[in-house]
């Protein structure tokens, strides 16, 4: 059944003009999904109209059949949506514990968010070898695992990644995608924007495609790979650019 | 020797009293990214509060905390409230707070030379000429029970934003606000939390500067520039900064004072900003591109 | 709803210099200049009040110069100076003192004064522009508090008691008009210099800096070099004012010229008018110098006053940021005679 739906958004940065344009999609439940387009076609925009973080002009966001359009980003998040930026936005200056601690904020509990961070940290070990280091210290891929973690710290029952694999070198974002896959066996529903088509596309069943703000397309993510007349007509270059980076990389 | 280590004392003295009205002017930019212009006149304010106080009822400046700091608190949160959501999202928001808080003291400002006129006042408690002798070192009383109250204060800060789930928010929403949002703080709240504090630390040096230097509605504007090139020194919106900068500065000026004249003594804290300007433009403990 | 509310930078970049000029405005400002030189002349028709009318003419473009100088590093550029004054007590003290020890009048040596506020404004510019945003702005009061601190002290200048200058050698009757004629020129050259700055090249790499500086830095702009430029040339009139102010007063105190309240003037016109447009400025001026007029009657007292300017201040950049010329602008309803950019 439909998770999150969004009927007819339209939305925007403060003081900008329109990015969405009407876009109109449905999320169901434990699936996981991934929207691509070109730069500028307003993914990010969605995640964060989604988040809260952008209050949406028109049109309705629908969490389980209710409004969430335009709440406050900490009820989304207590409502079960989480949401990981391209940047990552850690807490640079607070500690990686300190940091997982800070994505339990919403648990009054101090030992439930014990007991999560014990979690986080058999799940991703690096984490607990480095749980007194600075976040703002650490490698890339250490930083997005992280980013990941606190996340997972909400216990979220859908996940918003944007642009997981951004400045990551190639192993390091093999590592991510694989952590992403687990997160999708953890039964929590996925909404994905990623750069690497390729790569996002496999990690995904579902996929949306936007330009210019509207949705153009919304198909499963295998047949956008296999099918050769919307590689050429939606992604052509892109998704070639995506093969070049892909076999480079190998 | 003795004599450096008397300058120092007054100038350690005096630093106490500046990191803590320096701590609130910098936990409004680090958390909310504002430019309050208008601190200097909401200290002043706080002065004649604590005057009248003192003139009226006679309370001792230091009782006169008691009213100070959750009027300036409750203060805060109003004019947070009612002003700044207005302007939030837009681009530049820093500069339009500055503006914005500009126009704030200039209001303040005329209403208390409109209602008290420009005279010269202080609250003079009877500890205000007294002084402690240790071998030949002179600790006037008033300023160390100022500077101690401001270490207590500072320290209860330190406390709030370090211990409390509240503080962790503050700070959290100081280092990344998306990223505060998005592990589920109300940034609102937060942030109106954080400008009625920094308006009560505004008010509390208020009481205390109000037996240390005389005040005129318009001498807040001597304060607040003394106060920003004190926070820019130490980095915009970094705490630790303000309170170094604040302490090692007002020891510059202590030695300054003593050998050209107290007229100098503001220019220390010009010079300093223009001099770090010049070497380390992000401040003492500023982080690059945090503006 | 579509909230759609654009910073007046923003506006100004579209609305670029390559836009084709309608002749209408230029006529429209011309008629304007000539009437207000053939002002003086009107002592008749005027008749009492004739002296009242020039000051208070001469107080207004006095006005038009400083917002207008003001916001090419305040408005084109989006650098924020809260401590512009300097150069008009600068200039102010500069033209004083060479009355006073070389008896050459103020009247003339405007220009020197002016061109020493460039002087100044070039090595201020230097140390102030190596920081951006809020740390600009505390750094120009910091630049403003010191420079008051200075003259306070100086003995050669008189310290707080300031200077006191020889009466100009005119006649009451006749005293206002040449000080009227050094301010018109001083206005209508700093309309002028703000006219060819936002219709230059160089106008718009301000506004490129004014919109993302970082952007503009990778497109290949010396922001640097561009802000730099930008804040000393808007000494220049700022100095120029100064110096016929001074005189015109026939004394100088650091009090008069380096309290931030003339700075917050400077930027309250700008923006009232319209903050990174041409004409903004000048109605400002006008607004503020009538309503300061009507406040002063009215209550008499100069601390309402300053609330009336501080209130007005909050109104406008809560609800019209974009000044008056901005807001009409956006709004499709900008007579053509405001349309300068």
């Amino acid at each position: 059944m439909a998770l999150l739906e969004l009927q007819e958004v339209t939305s925007g940065y403060a003081f900008g003009p329109d990015i969405l344009q009407s876009v109109s999609l449905t999320v169901d439940e434990g699936r996981a999904y991934c929207i691509i387009g070109p730069n500028g076609a307003g993914k990010s925009t969605v995640l964060k109209t989604v988040a809260g973080l952008l209050r949406p002009r028109e049109g309705q966001v629908l969490l389980d059949g209710t409004s969430i359009g335009g709440l406050r980003p900490d009820l989304v998040l207590a409502a079960g949506i989480c949401y990981v930026p391209q940047d990552r936005s850690l807490f640079p200056d607070m500690t990686v514990k300190e940091n997982l601690v800070m994505g339990g904020f919403l648990q009054p509990d101090r030992k439930v968010v014990s007991e999560r961070i014990e979690q986080i940290f058999d799940m991703f070990p690096i984490l607990r070898s480095r749980a007194g280091q600075h976040a703002g210290t650490m490698s890339g891929g250490e930083q997005q695992m992280l980013a990941l973690g606190r996340a997972l710290m909400t216990q979220p029952r859908m996940m918003m990644i944007d642009e997981p694999s951004l400045g990551l070198a190639p192993q390091v974002a093999d590592q991510i995608f694989e952590t992403i896959a687990s997160l999708r066996q953890m039964g929590i529903t996925l909404l994905l924007v990623e750069q690497n088509v390729l790569r996002g596309l496999e990690a995904t069943q579902d996929a949306f495609l936007l330009d210019l703000g509207t949705l153009r397309l919304e198909a499963p993510s295998d047949r956008i790979l296999d099918d050769p007349r919307i590689r050429e007509l939606y992604l052509g270059r892109q998704l070639q650019r995506g093969t070049e980076a892909e076999t480079r990389e190998n | 020797m003795s004599e450096v280590a008397q300058v120092m004392i007054l100038g350690l003295l005096q630093g106490g009293v500046y990191a803590l009205m320096a701590s609130g002017l910098t936990l409004m930019f680090g958390v909310m990214r504002i430019v309050n212009l208008a601190h200097g006149v909401f200290i002043i304010a706080a002065c004649y509060v604590a005057y009248f106080l003192f003139v009226g009822p006679g309370w001792d400046p230091f009782a006169s905390l008691l009213v100070t700091i959750p009027l300036f608190f409750l203060l805060g949160m109003v004019i947070y409230r009612s002003l700044f959501p207005r302007i939030e999202g837009s681009q530049r928001f820093s500069e339009m707070t500055v503006l914005l808080t500009f126009g704030i003291a200039l209001v303040v400002e005329g209403f208390l030379s409109y209602f008290f006129t420009g005279t010269f006042r202080s609250t003079n408690p009877p500890y205000t000429t007294d002084a402690i002798l240790i071998g030949d070192l002179f600790i006037p009383t008033a300023q160390l029970y100022a500077s101690m109250t401001s270490l207590i204060l500072l320290l209860a800060l330190w406390g709030f934003l370090f211990l409390t789930r509240t503080g962790y928010a503050v700070r959290a929403t100081m280092q990344n606000r998306t990223a505060a949002q998005i592990v589920g703080v109300n940034v609102r709240r937060i942030s109106t939390i954080a400008f009625a504090i920094g308006m009560a630390l505004a008010g509390a040096s208020g009481s205390l500067i109000s037996f240390l230097y005389p005040f005129f509605p318009n001498s807040h504007w001597r304060w607040i520039a003394i106060l920003l090139a004190l926070i820019v020194l130490g980095g915009l919106g970094s705490l630790k900064g303000a309170v170094v900068g604040a302490l090692m500065l007002a020891v510059a000026a202590a030695f300054v004072s003593d050998m050209f004249g107290a007229t100098w003594a503001p220019i220390t804290f010009f010079g300093a900003l223009f001099l770090v300007l010049l070497i380390r433009p992000q401040g003492l403990f500023g982080r690059e591109a945090r503006v | 709803m579509t909230r759609q509310r654009v910073e007046p930078s923003v506006i100004a970049v579209e609305r670029g210099p390559s836009r084709r000029r309608s002749r209408g405005p230029l006529a429209a400002v011309a008629t304007i200049v000539l009437l207000l030189t053939l002002l003086p002349l009107a002592r008749p028709l005027i008749g009492q009040p004739y002296n009242y009318v020039l000051q208070i003419g001469m107080v207004g473009l006095m006005w038009i110069a400083l917002a207008s100088s003001w916001n090419i590093i305040g408005g084109f550029a989006g650098y924020i100076s809260l401590g512009h004054n300097v150069f008009y007590g600068i200039g102010g003290y500069a033209s004083g003192l060479l009355l006073l020890y070389f008896d050459w009048s103020p009247l003339l040596t405007w220009p020197i004064a002016g061109l020493l506020a460039v002087i100044c404004g070039f090595l201020v510019g230097l140390v102030t522009l190596r920081t951006r945003g809020p740390a600009f702005i505390i750094s120009t009061v910091a630049l403003l508090l010191m420079v008051a601190l200075l003259f306070d002290n100086w003995e050669f200048v008189g310290a707080s008691n300031g200077l006191s200058l020889p009466l100009p050698p005119f006649s009451i009757e006749t005293v206002k008009i040449p000080f009227y004629y050094a301010m018109l020129l001083i206005a209508v050259g700093s309309v002028y210099l703000s006219y060819r700055v936002a219709h230059s090249k160089f106008g718009l790499a301000l506004r490129a800096i004014a919109q993302d500086e970082t952007k503009a830095e990778v497109g290949g702009i010396d922001t640097r070099k561009m802000k730099v430029t930008a804040f000393s040339i808007s000494a220049f009139f700022v100095g120029a004012a100064g110096a016929v102010w001074g005189y015109s007063l026939t004394y100088l105190r650091p009090a008069i010229f380096f309290s931030i309240a003339i700075a917050a003037e400077m930027v309250l016109m700008a923006i009232i008018g319209g903050r990174g447009t041409v004409a903004g400025p000048v109605v400002g001026a006008i607004l503020l110098v009538t309503l300061n007029e009507i406040s002063v009657s009215q209550f008499g007292s100069t601390e309402l006053n300053i609330v009336v300017t501080g209130v007005i201040m909050l109104v406008v950049l809560l609800f019209f940021p974009m000044g008056v010329v901005g807001t009409l602008r956006e709004r499709g309803k900008l007579p053509s005679i405001l349309d300068w950019d």
